[in-house]
């Protein structure tokens, strides 16, 4: 795992990306971050994850993992669940929210 | 109408929404399930069209790949928005948009609605799976929201027989001002962006939609089992263990029906005709041939069951994202798993199987790999040679060498598959690599009708499209082994003396650095029809009679172990079997697509049995 500088929001909550969090956690999204994996496509896939609803401010909840480590992960957003790959997991920066 | 006006083509609408928004089912609905189905031009996604129902003027439907975005699109979803701009080759633009949107999950299809509405086109909005929304206490002011949005909005229930008819009144209202106009429409710029677009989205349903905030207890429930380490896992296996019996296993009570079946028919048709060209024809080849093609029903039939209950029920897409990191090391996804685990059954199933990949690539490549996977077929002719020539002894205590030699042959075909597929992905562009963002759609009880009719439609496109060339191929074959006849006083099998004959010798030569005979050229011929044939036709070229044991002996004095073990190695590889390549060119629609697949798998083949012949003659 990559060495992260630990970071927090301005009111002082941590911040952690997606593919941190356990099963069942609850957390609210911060930001969609540039994932340099993704190379020049990186803004298409940014705008694709808005478009599903991970929206900074928008609420979501761990629900499972596939059955080789931790990727993909599964959530909940809006009522809706998806499937995203660690790598699409790693973009959306997360910070603790009470369900 | 009278004769004397040119005829217009049929106004036509099309079906655009999410995936998962029971798109398909409205469409079944709407036309009566009559529905042709194809691939777009030059592109492995399904295409499915058909002719309105209760129209005051006859008018079509098209059920576009579902689609999130009209911006941010996935290589299916660019299909579907090349189709709504009419830049797709060969579509006409559609003249009236219906919208479909799931009502238990308005926000995310609104969104895609909201960029519909800007090209202008005439639009309805069908909010589906309303009764699933009601039990769900999601109540929806359909007349407020038709206001806010400025569209003609519908309650719609695509699973019940009166589910649409609301809709289809409003598309009779809205086919009397619809212009028909076949020009292209551009993209428009993107007006604003995702969150100023949520934010207007949530206005609008203020006050007009109210919605308890978590989804039913029943579907927490169902998702913790089926997403648990252990429970999960358990689930999934007991899934795959039963549809891949069932494949394999239940069916083939079936496929020996059928088959006792035809061979009966032949009986009594021969038994009634005179002994000629005309008895032979029909017995061995038309009555022969048809049965060749009904052996594949019961697989295809019982795949696509489990495959259309699971897709229905909301699994299929679970046991995708389950198996997602097993797949992703040759670049494909959870999708392809289950398409390759049917082909170790029979890769005709798989390959229709692979209509559940949206991806077009990974569609392709999983069409391209599946026959690497052991089929059952195979399994006669790899009987019969170990059995010749792998010597019945234990190794390292407790494994049997012809055992070994067995599952070394299902590893070859495996590793070879995945080695392929990964050599295939490099190849793509990068920058076509679409990440997986996989819906996990609720779970739903599946509905019969739709069940039955997903059954019928696939039942229907392997007896119609696939099964005509089958057929056509297995009278080919019979002519071949049958013509010219063997003279009256011949000493050696009929088949020596027929274009099958003929073929396989002159074959040989090209089959020199193989070690193989003219007669192992020559059993290749017919077991184009079935690799099984093979065993038959290598009985009838040895003229050895007496069963299996007979002719093992009789071969293990013919050849030598390492052409033996190519011979085997041959079969791995080859596309060995008509049925298969003829459903590649139907799920492809792709004519150099179909000679790729075929000759890279003769290659291979021709590869893989002139270095085993080498290797296994410097080795043993």
């Amino acid at each position: 795992m990559p060495n992260r500088p630990l970071q927090t929001t301005e009111t002082g909550h941590p911040v952690s990306p997606l593919h941190d969090l356990p099963k069942g956690a609850h957390a609210r999204i911060v930001s969609i971050d540039v994932q340099n994996a993704f190379g020049q496509r990186d803004e298409h896939v940014t705008q694709r994850l808005k478009e599903l609803g991970f929206l900074p401010g928008a609420t979501l909840k761990v629900i499972g993992f596939g059955l080789f480590g931790k990727d993909p992960i599964a959530v909940q957003i809006n009522g809706t669940k998806f499937g995203l790959r660690r790598r699409e997991a790693e973009k959306i920066l997360t910070t603790p929210h009470k369900a | 109408m009278t004769s004397a006006h040119v005829t217009t083509p049929p106004l036509r609408f099309a079906l655009v929404g999410n995936p998962n928004c029971g798109k398909t089912a409205l469409f079944n609905r709407l036309t009566g399930s009559r529905a042709k189905v194809a691939n777009y031009a030059g592109v492995t996604v399904e295409k499915r069209i058909g002719l309105l129902q209760q129209m005051d003027a006859p008018a079509e439907l098209i059920d576009l790949p579902g689609t999130y975005s009209l911006y941010v699109a996935s290589p299916d979803e660019q299909v579907a928005r090349r189709v709504i701009l009419g830049e797709m080759a060969d579509e006409a633009r559609p003249d009236v948009l219906v919208a479909v949107v799931d009502a238990t999950n308005l926000k995310l299809g609104l969104r895609l609605v909201l960029e519909l509405k800007v090209l202008g086109l005439p639009m309805i909005l069908a909010l589906n799976m309303a009764d699933a929304a009601e039990h769900r206490g999601i109540r929806i002011q359909v007349d407020e929201l038709s206001r806010r949005l400025g569209l003609p909005v519908v309650e719609t229930v695509a699973v019940r027989k009166h589910g649409v008819n609301a809709l289809q009144d409003a598309m009779r209202t809205i086919a009397k001002q619809a212009l028909q106009r076949a020009d292209t429409i551009p993209l428009p710029a993107r007006g604003e962006d995702v969150e100023a677009l949520y934010a207007r989205i949530d206005d609008m349903l203020a006050g007009c939609v109210s919605a308890p905030a978590n989804p039913p207890r029943w579907q927490e429930a169902l998702d913790t089992l089926i997403m648990h380490p252990v429970w999960g896992l358990l689930v999934l296996l007991t899934t795959l263990f039963l549809m891949f019996q069932a494949v394999f296993a239940w069916a083939s009570p079936l496929v020996d029906a059928i088959d006792t079946s035809v061979q009966w028919i032949g009986a009594q048709v021969g038994a009634l005709l005179p002994t000629g060209i005309l008895q032979d024809f029909l017995v061995n080849g038309l009555i022969a041939g048809t049965g060749s093609v009904l052996v594949f029903l019961p697989q295809i039939i019982i795949l696509f069951a489990f495959i259309l209950a699971l897709e229905d029920s909301g699994y299929l897409p679970r046991a995708a994202f389950l198996l997602d990191r097993l797949m992703r090391g040759v670049g494909l996804s959870g999708r392809s798993f289950i398409p390759l685990l049917s082909s170790f059954a029979c890769a005709v199933p798989g390959i229709m199987a692979t209509r559940s990949i949206a991806d077009p690539k990974e569609r392709l490549i999983t069409i391209m790999v599946a026959p690497l996977m052991t089929c059952s077929a195979r399994l006669p002719v790899y009987a019969l040679v170990i059995g010749a020539f792998i010597p019945h002894q234990t190794v390292w205590g407790v494994f049997n060498l012809q055992g070994i030699t067995l599952f070394a042959l299902y590893i070859a075909g495996i590793v070879s598959a995945a080695l392929i597929a990964w050599v295939m992905r490099k190849q793509q562009h990068a920058a076509d690599d679409f990440p997986l963002l996989l819906e996990l759609p609720s779970y739903r009880w599946p509905n019969a009708y739709h069940f039955l009719l997903g059954l019928k439609e696939r039942a229907w496109i392997f007896i119609r499209r696939v099964g005509t060339i089958i057929l056509a191929l297995s009278i080919l074959l019979w002519f071949l082994a049958t013509y010219p006849h063997a003279p009256l006083n011949a000493t050696a099998p009929a088949i020596e003396y027929s274009f099958a004959g003929m073929l396989g010798k002159l074959m040989q030569p090209l089959f020199g650095p193989l070690g193989f005979s003219w007669q192992m050229c020559i059993a290749l011929i017919p077991a184009m029809a079935a690799r099984e044939v093979a065993v038959s036709a290598l009985a009838t070229v040895y003229a050895v009679g007496g069963g299996e044991s007979a002719l093992g002996a009789s071969l293990a004095h013919a050849w030598g172990l390492p052409v033996a073990l190519a011979y085997l190695a041959w079969f791995v590889y080859a596309p060995q079997c008509l049925s298969t390549i003829a459903v590649v060119r139907r799920e492809t629609n792709s004519v150099n697509a179909t000679i790729a697949f075929t000759g890279y798998l003769f290659l291979l083949a021709y590869l893989a049995a002139c270095a085993t012949r080498y290797l296994a003659g410097v080795w043993l």
